[in-house]
């Protein structure tokens, strides 16, 4: 990622903590040139990211920490989003937009996710999950 | 997030404004939904016009709410979701599941 800036962002796992990560990734979206529309639904899928890491991957422990990075460039933004805890088995999640599914009362955040950004990549790590998200600038015309 | 109940006729429409996101907006809708079943209220107008956006668990909250007013035989509904929330029914399939209505007393008089 060219002319590339950075924040990492280490919070422990409290679900109060999830605006301000939200909020730092829209202002990186912005950064990187995002509309005001974009750069939400890059909050929303960071938001997202974050929760599953706290709730799923360090099951609310405080004492396990989520590490976000986020970098925006001229080509876009991408979001690593770390937990340290047992991590979680996405594709045990069942597709919420299955009707069986639809009333189902969780169970949609990767559903949220992979509709707002680009790509999507999921890393086991010894210990915890890694995801990464990229949301891709669009080419301006020549 | 606030939510502000206004009673008409046996509707109860809780104008809802700011975000329903886990941790805040999630708990209020819900003990505010609660609330109104537990006093017997059966119809339920929840008014997404000036909410700006659900994360997850807001969505997975308004299906709970939808879910146990069924469970006490009341219905409730949504009214005028805005563009983004409106964008969230849609990828999540439940304007499938919720009756949603663009204006108040088409949607007062289907109860």
């Amino acid at each position: 990622m060219a002319t590339a800036t950075s924040v990492k962002l280490v919070i422990s796992s409290e679900i109060r903590l999830v605006d301000l990560v939200h909020q730092a990734s829209e202002r990186m979206a912005e950064m990187a040139g995002f509309d005001a529309d974009e750069a939400l639904n890059v909050g929303l899928a960071v938001r997202e990211a974050v929760i599953n890491a706290i709730v799923h991957g360090n099951r609310e422990d405080p004492k396990l920490k989520v590490d976000v990075t986020l970098t925006a460039g001229s080509d876009g933004l991408k979001a690593q989003v770390r937990d340290h805890g047992n991590g979680f088995d996405p594709d045990k999640t069942p597709d919420p937009t299955e009707k069986d599914n639809l009333l189902a009362t969780s169970g949609r955040g990767l559903l949220l996710i992979r509709a707002f950004v680009d790509d999507v990549e999921l890393r086991r790590q010894q210990r915890g999950m890694e995801i990464t998200l990229t949301k891709r600038a669009k080419r301006k015309p020549n | 997030m606030k939510i502000n109940v206004r009673q008409i006729g046996h509707v109860s429409v809780a104008d809802i404004s700011g975000k329903i996101t886990i941790g805040e907006g999630d708990v209020l809708l819900r003990e505010k939904v609660n609330e109104l079943l537990d006093n017997g209220e059966k119809h339920v107008l929840l008014n997404l016009e000036k909410v700006s956006y659900m994360d997850s668990a807001g969505i997975g909250e308004l299906v709970a709410c939808y879910k146990r007013a069924k469970e006490k035989e009341g219905i409730v509904k949504l009214l005028n979701p805005s563009g983004k929330v409106y964008d969230l029914l849609q990828l999540t399939k439940l304007e499938e599941v919720f009756e949603t209505y663009r204006d108040e007393s088409e949607a007062l008089v289907s109860f």
